[in-house]
């Protein structure tokens, strides 16, 4: 187990050698660069071509790419142009927000998921089964940035019952109780919506989880074994069936990954995702590649940690 | 394109072709679908034979944001261009996008995932350990960086960005059938006689996979076709005088547009939601009369 | 089967839902609103807001620039920062380089010398100043009252020290080129000299600053007059100033509101400062936050915000009328659109433009000329822009009331008159084909670059080229599609790698306090995208700033001189001006969106009651 768990490790190390690489490489191909944006004639072009000089801006990109990775090696993932500060701590400002958001849904999504799932395939093929596979399908069809859109003109301006933008109300001081829960409130909207949409999957998969594993010799057992019919389902196909879910976790990682990048840039949430797409349009190159190896170590981590969750509750498969 | 590749496919193995479409016509919401699918297919590439593109995103400044009128069906955006022809040739883009992207991805993952599993190996564990490392990969994050790193890109080029990064699911279960198939009698008996591998792989075990590829490359269409979408929605899709369906939704950002000028966005939402339901019913029906468990009586 | 019937029913039912929505906008009679033809707006009175906002036509001079009244004590103000992104949170005049950052700043610091509404500096700011007859030595003496946040004076070293700070070779901001007029700043940054020869302190409150010649541009936005507090910053090394907390956490400044608490690119908080040297704000504190330009609207008709910096002008006439309360305050803004034409490349070597007009495709004047005729600006102004663009006329925008020569006749819109001139010139359309070639028979087809991104964006760029199609010159956009932002400077030139592809380039410059137009359009800079030069022009340029023209009436003639030249050369023809709008809820009182010659300063603006006005 414990071997297993360090080759893995082993072999993510080039693996983020390589993402870093490629995206710097490809960073550097963009056009123009992080002081493009400062075209204002009261600004010299003399002036912005020191800062060029003095950012290494001018240097070849392998240049580039050495002085960032020494950089890295002493925990340092580089200054941001934009910002002119560590990108290690630009990125710890918003890491927070994504995390909390990403928690968020996380939460709403096994809460709505599971019970819905466990309901459906019980009562397979009852109206309430078809009502929640209808909304199964339609959540499939619907794509998450208009589903979020929606929901933000709704709840936030319609109905006013939402903050819009922005991951806490100004001036309250960090570490105060009203603090956090003005962060978890401005979580939530964007939190349900991706949940809402990324139910689906769950509630499907438990579905024909739990129908196939009703057929299954074993409850037919326990059944004529005279067990009541609750106690099948709460014992027996419950407990069988909800254990892959728990492994989905980790790859659960990587499609939110792309869910927050979307809600966030509706939401106006500052999480990793809107500093993403931020930093691609200014050309900051050293936030940019620093957030793509995050989010790829993250998805990295999210999978292992879904084969190692796996081999625990699935013996039948055995980590090599 | 596609049905190019339909009818080699029909040729070399008819009787697991004809299954699936027997199965399809049986189930009416699936049939109906696909009905949808080839009518609103049909129309758009025709139709748009006759629309001139430039002439669509011509600008009339007399007409900005006109609502739906007898001049213009569906209304005319800001730049005064005629919202029902973008539709049409935007639903035409991103079909187009969304089939290349399937059928790109579709044919390299096939040939990856065909190559593994047959020889196994050395050869399969090497070519695993590259799927790994793109199965990781924040794929989305990598499309928009290679988007803006291109500044000029066509919907080939587009589609082969996105193709770069989606062939590896199919890749892996074509492995995995290939991995079977290859243990079964008729292709070690195939081997003994002398034929080459080359001729293994493409007259024996693919036609005895064939249903499970088209089950998988329709499931992906739908995910294409998100995709694309999303993308453009983001801004980094394609201009606006090439429209596609995201770039109409996209529209909808501006609180303006969503809340009084609906015959902009909507329409695309709708067709967009259309789409991937029609889509998603005939793929799951074919993948009901590919697994002989869930075959109905 | 259950599940497969309600699936069944669903689709059927989207399939209904979008057929009858074709169905509805094709059949024009049973919907009352989409009637096209008749009635132009005006009349109809409910469903479609937009149609009727569409039609109208809005005038820059009906917006009064400001907003009078009699607040009541206190009272905390919203302020919405309209922004896609973040702001950056360098927050000190020193070193931000991003315009956000300076919204934020402007709240909480002030320069250090007031304008007037030529944009001369004053003796009405926080330090006064004299000048040697010869305009090269200036005198400042910052007045007693004028102390930091924390409570310490402003010194004349603080003033020095700012621009030591941003002389040093260390330093990381961009504004290097506002302080090397000063004699000695160049010798002090390549390290030949231990301190800076032009600057003399000369008593605590005193500064004397030489400049290498005097020019009427140093006394409109010429000298760097932002201080920076020594007592703060002495001991941070220079390449980390700003990075420190003295700059993102916990920045002070001289300004009415002293910052109370920051949330990193989202909101800042502020509280009056009851020391300000003006005297005491009117207003208890004041919350900023950044308002996404998708959801400004919203903000403000719920009271979220009180006002914002910057109204995305394109969503006024939707509404104009349904944001009850708030009003909407306007001005000119300081920038303007225009087409350049691409007549050389930059050379590196001499660090200057390049002229050929030999193998320019737009090298001849009465092309370009003809090509200013053909489009319609007025057209574009009222149809895109609701009349909150027009149709320019001089490179010198009305912005600067005084300079802005408005006698100038430049050409406007005139299909027979570009025709004319393509005839006379030699354009002629020799295969027939309703396209010209040029004087030579050979086909001409200009490339036309212009950037991607706002709204209107596209449509323009093709309204241009279809107007210019109408004179019978193929234009084509460059690669055929709008280019992103960065690489359309890149191959503009922004860094002397001019793209040969480029004939045309749409592009906008918004322009300082200065007038000085030398920075766009001189021989030596490479904003000059056109790289078209010539001995008129850059004679002109040099005698705007030359010491002469520290007499006004004479600058203004010079500048005269400069518009009507570059009407007459066409290196470039600007398409439309701006306006700026902010809107204010209506309890906000005495705040005057101008930054020149305000009759009001920041720190009298109130409010008239608790809580924001509601429709």
């Amino acid at each position: 187990m414990w071997k297993f768990i360090i080759r893995r490790l082993l072999i993510t190390f080039p693996q983020l050698v390589f993402l870093s690489v490629l995206v710097f490489i490809m960073a550097q191909m963009m056009p123009g660069d992080a002081l493009t944006g400062l075209i204002d004639p009261t600004i010299t072009a003399e002036a912005l071509d020191l800062q060029r000089e003095r950012l290494g801006l001018n240097n070849p990109w392998y240049i580039q790419y050495a002085d960032w990775v020494s950089g890295l090696v002493q925990g340092d993932l580089g200054q941001s142009f934009r910002f002119k500060m560590d990108v290690t701590a630009l990125i710890s400002e918003r890491v927070m927000n994504t995390i909390l958001l990403s928690a968020v849904s996380l939460i709403f999504t096994y809460i709505i998921a599971i019970p819905l799932g466990i309901v459906s395939g019980r009562y397979n093929d009852s109206p309430l089964d078809s009502v929640i596979t209808g909304y199964s399908y339609l959540g499939f069809a619907t794509p998450i940035f208009i589903f979020a859109l929606v929901m933000l003109w709704i709840f936030g301006f319609q109905l006013g019952w939402f903050p819009t933008s922005g991951s806490v109300a100004p001036g309250l001081e960090s570490g105060t109780m009203e603090y956090y829960i003005s962060k978890l409130y401005h979580a939530l909207l964007p939190g349900l919506s991706i949940a809402l949409i990324s139910v689906v999957s769950t509630i499907q998969y438990l579905r024909s989880e739990i129908v196939d594993t009703k057929q299954k010799d074993f409850i037919v057992t326990a059944r004529a074994k005279g067990a009541s019919e609750n106690r099948v389902y709460n014992k027996h196909i419950f407990r069988n069936s909800i254990l892959p879910i728990a492994a989905f976790f980790g790859w659960e990682i990587t499609s939110l990954i792309s869910g927050t990048v979307f809600v966030e840039s509706v939401f106006s949430y500052p999480g990793m995702g809107l500093l993403f797409l931020e930093s691609i349009m200014q050309r900051d190159f050293s936030v940019v590649t620093s957030l793509v190896l995050l989010f790829g170590a993250a998805s990295i981590l999210g999978a292992l940690l879904s084969d190692i969750i796996l081999s625990i509750v699935d013996p039948r498969i055995r980590i090599k | 394109m596609e049905a190019d590749t339909v009818e080699i496919v029909e040729q070399k193995s008819p009787s697991s072709l004809s299954i699936l479409l027997r199965e399809l016509i049986r189930d009416k919401l699936a049939l109906i679908s696909l009905i949808f699918l080839i009518l609103i297919a049909g129309f758009v590439f025709g139709l748009s034979l006759f629309l001139d593109q430039a002439e669509i995103v011509t600008v009339d400044l007399f007409a900005i944001n006109a609502p739906p009128s007898d001049q213009f069906i569906l209304g005319t955006d800001y730049g005064g261009r005629d919202v029902f022809g973008q539709l049409i040739i935007g639903t035409r883009n991103s079909l187009a996008i969304g089939i290349l992207v399937t059928l790109i991805s579709g044919i390299f993952g096939i040939a990856y995932g065909v190559v593994s599993g047959y020889f196994g190996g050395h050869v399969d564990n090497a070519l695993m350990r590259i799927i790994d490392f793109f199965m990781v990969l924040p794929f989305l994050l990598i499309i928009i960086v290679f988007v803006s790193m291109t500044s000029n890109y066509s919907i080939v080029s587009f589609s082969l960005i996105m193709a770069a990064f989606s062939w590896m699911g199919i890749a892996r279960l074509i492995r995995s059938k290939a991995l079977q198939e290859k243990e079964l009698d008729y292709a070690q008996a195939s081997k003994t006689l002398g034929t080459s591998n080359f001729n293994i792989i493409f007259k024996q075990v693919l036609p005895n996979i064939t249903s499970l590829i088209i089950v998988t490359m329709t499931l992906n269409l739908a995910s294409n076709i998100g995709l694309e979408s999303g993308l453009s929605f983001l801004g980094f899709g394609f201009p606006e005088d090439t429209p596609s369906l995201g770039t109409l939704l996209s529209y909808a950002r501006n609180p303006q547009t969503l809340e009084f000028r609906w015959w902009i966005w909507a329409p695309a939402a709708i067709l967009i939601l259309l789409l991937m339901l029609s889509v998603r019913n005939v793929g799951e029906a074919l993948r009901r009369a590919a697994d002989a468990r869930q075959r109905r009586g | 089967m259950g599940k497969a019937t309600i699936n069944k029913v669903l689709f059927i039912m989207m399939l209904m839902l979008f057929l009858v929505l074709a169905a509805c906008s094709s059949g024009s009679d049973d919907t009352g609103d989409s009637k096209s033809d008749e009635g132009n707006g005006e009349s109809e009175d409910a469903g479609s807001e937009s149609e009727k906002a569409d039609g109208k036509i809005y005038d820059i001079a009906d917006f009064s620039p400001l907003k009078e009244g009699e607040p009541m004590d206190g009272g905390n103000l919203n302020f919405g920062l309209v922004a896609d992104t973040v702001f950056a949170g360098t927050l000190n005049y020193n070193f931000y380089s991003d315009a956000y950052d300076s919204e934020v700043i402007d709240w909480f610091d002030e320069a250090l010398l007031g304008v007037d509404e030529t944009f001369t500096y004053t003796q009405d700011g926080a330090a006064t100043w004299e000048m040697n007859d010869e305009g090269n030595e200036f005198t400042f003496t910052i007045r007693d009252e004028v102390n930091w946040h924390d409570g310490e004076p402003v010194t004349a070293e603080d003033w020095a020290f700012a621009i030591e700070v941003i002389a040093d070779p260390d330093y990381d901001g961009v504004r290097y080129g506002d302080v090397t007029s000063i004699v000695g700043v160049e010798e002090y940054h390549d390290g030949k000299a231990d301190s800076i020869e032009g600057l003399e302190i000369i008593d605590e409150k005193t500064l004397k600053m030489t400049f290498k010649q005097p020019t009427p541009s140093l006394l409109s936005g010429g000298i760097w007059t932002y201080a920076l507090p020594k007592h703060i910053f002495e001991d941070i090394p220079v390449a980390e100033m700003s990075s420190s907390d003295a700059v993102r956490v916990n920045p002070i400044g001289i300004g009415p509101f002293k910052v109370e608490s920051i949330t990193p690119g989202e909101s800042v908080t502020y509280t009056k400062n009851e020391d300000y040297w003006r005297g005491e704000p009117n207003l208890d504190s004041v919350t900023l936050k950044v308002i996404a330009p998708e959801t400004v609207t919203q903000a403000l008709e719920t009271g979220e915000v009180d006002m914002v910096h910057s109204f995305p002008t394109d969503q006024y006439p939707d509404v104009e009328e349904s944001l009850t309360n708030v009003e909407f305050l306007g001005r000119i803004d300081r920038s303007y659109t225009y087409i350049g034409f691409k007549m050389g490349t930059w050379d590196k070597e001499n660090n200057k433009v390049a002229m050929d007009l030999e193998n320019s495709k737009v090298g001849d004047v009465e092309l370009r000329r003809a090509m200013w005729y053909a489009v319609d600006n007025n057209a574009v102004g009222e149809r895109f822009y609701n009349g909150l663009r027009w149709n320019a006329t001089t490179l010198i925008p009305s912005f600067y009331e005084i300079y802005h020569d408005d006698s100038i006749e430049t050409p406007t819109y005139d299909p027979d008159k570009a025709n004319q001139i393509l005839d006379e010139a030699g354009y002629e359309d020799v295969d027939g084909d309703g396209i010209r070639e040029n004087p030579d028979g050979e086909e001409l087809v200009l490339n036309f670059a212009s950037m991607s991104g706002g709204d209107t964006a596209e449509p323009l760029a093709n309204y241009y080229i279809q107007a210019w199609e109408q004179v019978g010159i193929k234009v084509e956009k460059l690669d055929g599609r709008l280019i992103e932002f960065n690489d359309f400077y890149d191959r503009v030139g922004n860094e002397g790698n001019d793209d040969p592809d480029i004939d045309i380039y749409q592009g906008a410059w918004s322009v300082g306090t200065d007038v000085d137009p030398t920075g766009l359009w001189g021989p030596n800079v490479i904003f000059n995208y056109t790289r078209w030069e010539d001995e008129e022009n850059t004679r002109l340029l040099e005698e705007g700033v030359s010491p002469e023209a520290m007499d006004l009436e004479y600058r203004k003639e010079v500048y005269s001189e400069w518009q009507e030249y570059m009407v007459e050369q066409v290196p470039v023809f600007p398409t439309v001006y701006r306006s700026q709008l902010v809107p204010v809820n209506k309890r906000v009182v005495n705040w005057d969106i101008r930054q020149e010659d305000s009759e009001l300063y920041r720190y009298e603006v109130g409010v008239t009651q608790d809580e924001p006005v509601t429709p």
